[in-house]
């Protein structure tokens, strides 16, 4: 059954007037002949068992943490410290294992009588142990909520400890209440690395040829990797990760890349942004998940670069991946084809799996980020028409202006508004754009609409998290992680479609599932009962 | 900095234990009916929701209030009646559990007064609305556990009518535990009141139709009138009397209170059984005596291979302590025990039997996993029983890891590792031998060699 918007009408019925009037804008049924606007970037509302997260959660468990080289210490109660330790899988590997701290937890353990005199003192005490111990290069310091209640000054810390210690140590005060999702704490995250981290190093001009960063690939499962590994065949001289198995000694001189890679759009556009004000370096959208994307994404990148060598090792590297792909999905389609599945992650997630799906024959018929803005689903066109709230104007924008003696324009304009028409340079369209007639889009799902969703559309598949994982499951459909990937993966670029392919395949095919029949699976299509004949 | 002695630090490196709301969750996902509300950030219901989900393999649904900065200069009251509305519209719940969290606390949330103005406002006199001040910076989730159970007996139970049931407070221990104990005291014809009881709830059968709320739980009316019970056994040597549940029956109402041990191990599932006979005078059945006979069998069999354990125990403190009593029935010398909690109850209650030991032993608390780690490291300890984050242990000394406690999210069906009574302790204890048998086969034949070959040549 489809939804409508009068069906949709009776699901939100259930919510007090007001509730369902603010819901109502986060869904979208989508109609192809209309301009569409979803509402996003919100409030949550209370109470609404939301699968949103913090401020806190944005700025050290996604954007920071990944840093390998840095020691991450969260300034607040151990809580908050202990849940954000190692839980996103982003993995790391050093070539100097000592100099990798991506398997720790730091943190102040604030107690109550810190919350009553302050923490100041233990956060530089804190500090002092961590570099006698471990003598890391560069800390960050992350606040939690208390630490902006009580006026802990970190940023005052942090100076004393780096004129002390004399390496690079950074505050972010990304108070867990700070903003309205996760997505506040990216911000902040994003305006320190510029402010404090990119161009730093002193290198002026990369040593090899093509040089790109990474930017919002965070190696969940070593997604990372598998990219990295097609990008370096090509030829392409990887400057730094943004941030995944990333690098602060990398991340110093991502200044000197000729290119900008955004894979995830909502996480770091702002850094994407700024570098291109201060260095004139463009970036490129790309999406490394699913065959057909990736294979779209290098062939954007050679573009770019207007080579016509790397053109022709793109399409070498293109055709010797797919000849090893291709049939593996082949094999899987045969499985998957006709499915329908729901896609609810993140911030860009939402919007990368469809393509793959697509490619083993599963159509996506709901689709939404759990804390992305308007220009996420409906393109960054939209961007001028977004009305700033209170909650937004609390994290401020950096502002950034040309580095004099770095700024060199990558493009000309005209060759950049060549380019333009053909590639999505510096542009994002959106999740809207892949959404088909009749399919909903919808921003913060909750688990009441979870359910409710589910018991009308009937997917066959739902990718999302652990959080709604359990709920998809006793509901008799086959759940997919795509935050953590269910300790699985790399799902990104050529190998990691295979993998996917096989992991969804195969949790179709699972014998399990014959024992169990989604109830409305046994629903008589007719009411009756069967009268013995006389 | 210079080390001192005693190896203090400031950094937590590694913890060894959650904060506070997380245990209060807990304590309110076995009261049937139950709704949990965190006021503050929603991240705290987040993350805490993951770390349960990952355990239990179930949904974890706690709402928030959401709180944001507005919120942290002029008060979150309009979100937590918001929510509270939200809550039990969809959710219809029977009792709701408010729990605060740093943010809520820092500025000073009196969610109390909040609850009873709602309750009042809203007209809904009677509907229980329990509310549990945890900080997440004043304490571990066993200290938000047990206050929150506290919480909620002080906000249901009422003057009753004295009768024959006996109240059982448990820690937090697995859902195959809570089911093992009911059967215990069914098969010795006990009426007890379970609490908290979230056998069903955390571990819900598959069913072909999905409960928003999960059946199952321990009873409002029941909690109510634990009052009447004609006494409390509470599975609680650590805690402190501001947060027991049970004391705080036996100051208000009278109800005599035997604090015992977890029945973990041969002489504490004795001390549990001998304490239900002397209470209720029941007959211990013969299938329970059986169970004894075969449990002390097990042990005789395997005592050979467990005296060869040096452990290191850690986790939650009533989870350490019984498991450092079944490792000593059996031999196993527990050489390093350790608590994220801030007790020093664990010196006090071990000192007796530790104290004719000739070994050197350590006991921690308020600790984390570099000190445990640093006493583990070169000291002979070769076999971890604990929580997941031990795998660190194994990782980085290789030293194998029983999972017991909380959280095992890294091995499936922690949540139904069956530990307590007889039965249970059998199970327990074949798992640590065969972990120190495993870790004895893998490296048996390499140790031969580097004793007798290598060194010959």
């Amino acid at each position: 059954m489809a939804i409508n918007s009068k069906k949709l009408d009776e699901i939100l019925d259930l919510y007090p007037s007001k509730v369902k009037r603010n819901r109502k804008n986060h869904i979208v049924v989508r109609d192809t002949t209309t301009v569409q606007e979803i509402e996003a970037n919100t409030r949550t509302v209370p109470g609404i068992i939301t699968n949103r997260g913090c401020a806190f959660a944005g700025c050290k468990g996604v954007v920071l943490g990944p840093l390998k080289d840095m020691i991450h210490i969260v300034h607040g109660p151990i809580g908050c410290g202990y849940y954000a330790w190692a839980t996103r899988r982003n993995k790391a590997q050093s070539d100097d294992p000592k100099n990798n701290y991506i398997s720790y937890c730091f943190s102040t353990d604030m107690q109550e009588s810190d919350i009553v005199f302050g923490g100041e003192k233990k956060l530089a005490k804190v500090i002092d142990e961590v570099v006698e111990i471990f003598h890391p290069k560069a800390i960050t310091i992350s606040a939690t909520c208390p630490v902006g209640l009580i006026g802990d000054d970190l940023n005052a810390v942090a100076k004393a400890a780096e004129a002390k210690h004399l390496i690079k140590i950074l505050s972010f005060n990304c108070e867990g209440y700070k903003g309205v999702s996760q997505s506040a704490g990216h911000h902040i995250a994003n305006n320190g690395l510029v402010e404090h981290v990119i161009g730093s190093g002193d290198m002026e001009e990369a040593s090899g040829k093509y040089p790109i960063n990474l930017l919002g690939e965070y190696n969940i499962g070593g997604d990372g990797w598998e990219i990295a590994r097609v990008l370096k065949d090509i030829g392409y001289d990887i400057i730094s990760v943004m941030t995944g198995d990333g690098s602060y000694e990398e991340l110093k001189n991502a200044h000197v890349s000729d290119l900008n890679l955004v894979q995830c759009h909502r996480s770091i556009n702002y850094i994407a942004e700024m570098l291109e004000t201060k260095y004139g370096t463009p970036w490129l959208k790309v999406n490394f998940i699913g065959v057909q994307s990736t294979i779209e994404s290098l062939r954007n990148m050679a573009l770019y670069f207007g080579d016509q060598d790397l053109i022709n090792k793109t399409e070498e590297v293109i055709a010797r991946e797919i000849a090893v792909v291709e049939s593996v999905i082949d094999q899987y389609r045969m499985i998957c084809q006709g499915k329908t599945a729901f896609c609810f992650v993140g911030g860009s997630r939402g919007h990368h799996y469809q393509g793959l799906f697509a490619e083993l024959g599963i159509e996506t018929i709901l689709a939404g980020y759990e804390f992305a803005h308007r220009d996420d689903y409906e393109g960054r066109d939209v961007l001028p028409h977004i009305k700033t709230d209170a909650d937004s104007k609390n994290i401020p924008d950096l502002k950034v202006t040309q580095d004099e003696q770095r700024f060199r324009l990558k493009l000309s304009p005209e060759r950049a508004e060549e380019l333009k028409e053909k590639i999505p340079l510096s542009q994002y369209k959106g999740l809207i754009q892949d959404m088909k007639d009749g399919t909903i889009m919808v921003d913060d799902l909750n688990h009441f609409e979870t359910e409710e969703f589910i018991k009308i559309l009937k997917p066959d598949i739902f990718a999302s998290g652990v959080k709604d994982k359990y709920v998809i499951q006793k509901m008799g459909i086959p759940s997919k992680q795509l935050h953590s990937y269910d300790y699985s993966g790399p799902y990104a670029g050529f190998r990691g479609a295979m993998k996917f392919a096989e992991d969804v395949a195969n949790s179709f095919i699972s014998p399990t599932w014959n024992f169990i029949t989604p109830p409305w699976k046994n629903e008589p299509l007719l009411e009756g009962k069967i009268e013995e004949g006389k | 900095m210079k080390k001192d002695k005693t190896g203090y630090r400031n950094v937590s490196e590694n913890p060894c234990n959650m904060c506070m709301p997380l245990g209060g969750i807990l304590a309110l996902k076995g009261i049937e009916g139950s709704m949990v509300l965190l006021h503050g950030s929603q991240g705290c219901a987040t993350y805490m929701r993951r770390t349960i989900s990952e355990h239990y393999n179930e949904p974890i649904d706690v709402a928030s209030t959401s709180l944001n900065e507005k919120g942290t200069v002029f008060g979150g009251e309009d979100n937590f009646k918001k929510g509270l509305d939200n809550i039990r519209l969809v959710y219809q719940p029977e009792i709701i559990g408010v729990l605060t969290t740093c943010l809520a606390e820092t500025i000073g949330e009196d969610i109390e007064r909040m609850a009873k103005e709602y309750i009042k406002d809203r007209e809904i006199e009677g509907f229980p609305i329990i509310s549990a001040p945890t900080p997440g910076y004043a304490g571990t989730q066993a200290e938000g556990y047990f206050s929150t159970l506290r919480k909620i007996i002080m906000g249901l139970a009422k003057e009753t009518k004295k009768n024959k049931k006996i109240n059982v407070i448990v820690p937090h221990i697995s859902t195959a535990d809570l089911r093992e104990i009911k059967r215990i005291l069914a098969s010795m014809d006990i009426e007890a009141i379970l609490l908290p009881d979230y056998s069903d709830t955390l571990d819900a059968p598959y069913t072909k139709t999905y409960e928003r709320i999960v059946s199952g739980g321990t009873k409002v009316q029941d909690i109510a009138s634990m009052s009447g019970s004609q006494a409390t056994i509470e599975m609680a040597e650590a805690i402190d009397d501001v947060i027991s549940p049970g004391a705080f029956l036996k100051q208000e109402y009278g109800v005599p209170l035997y604090r015992i041990p977890l029945p973990v191990g041969l002489k504490n599932t004795d001390i549990f059984i001998n304490t239900l006979k002397q209470i209720t005078g029941s007959v211990i059945p013969l299938d329970l005596s059986a169970e004894r006979g075969r449990l002390l069998d097990g042990m005789i069999d395997s005592h050979k291979h467990n005296f060869q354990g040096i452990a290191a125990i850690f986790g939650e403190p009533e989870h350490v302590l019984s498991a450092v009593t079944l490792c000593m029935e059996n031999g196993i010398f527990p050489q390093v025990i350790a608590t994220g909690s801030k007790t020093h109850r664990l010196e006090d209650l071990l000192y007796e039997s530790l104290a004719e030991s000739e070994q050197d032993y350590h006991i921690m608390n308020d600790t984390d996993f570099s000190h445990i780690r640093e006493k583990c490291k070169n000291s002979g300890v070769n076999i971890a029983i604990g929580h997941s984050e031990g795998k660190y242990l194994t990782e980085k000394e290789g030293i194998p890891l029983v999972r017991y406690g909380f959280p095992i999210h890294d091995r499936i069906g922690g949540q139904r590792l069956l530990s307590v009574g007889y039965t249970g302790s059998l199970s327990f204890l074949d798992r640590i031998t065969n972990t120190l048998l495993d870790h004895k086969y893998i490296n048996y034949r390499s140790t031969m060699l580097q004793k007798y070959y290598d060194t010959r040549s």
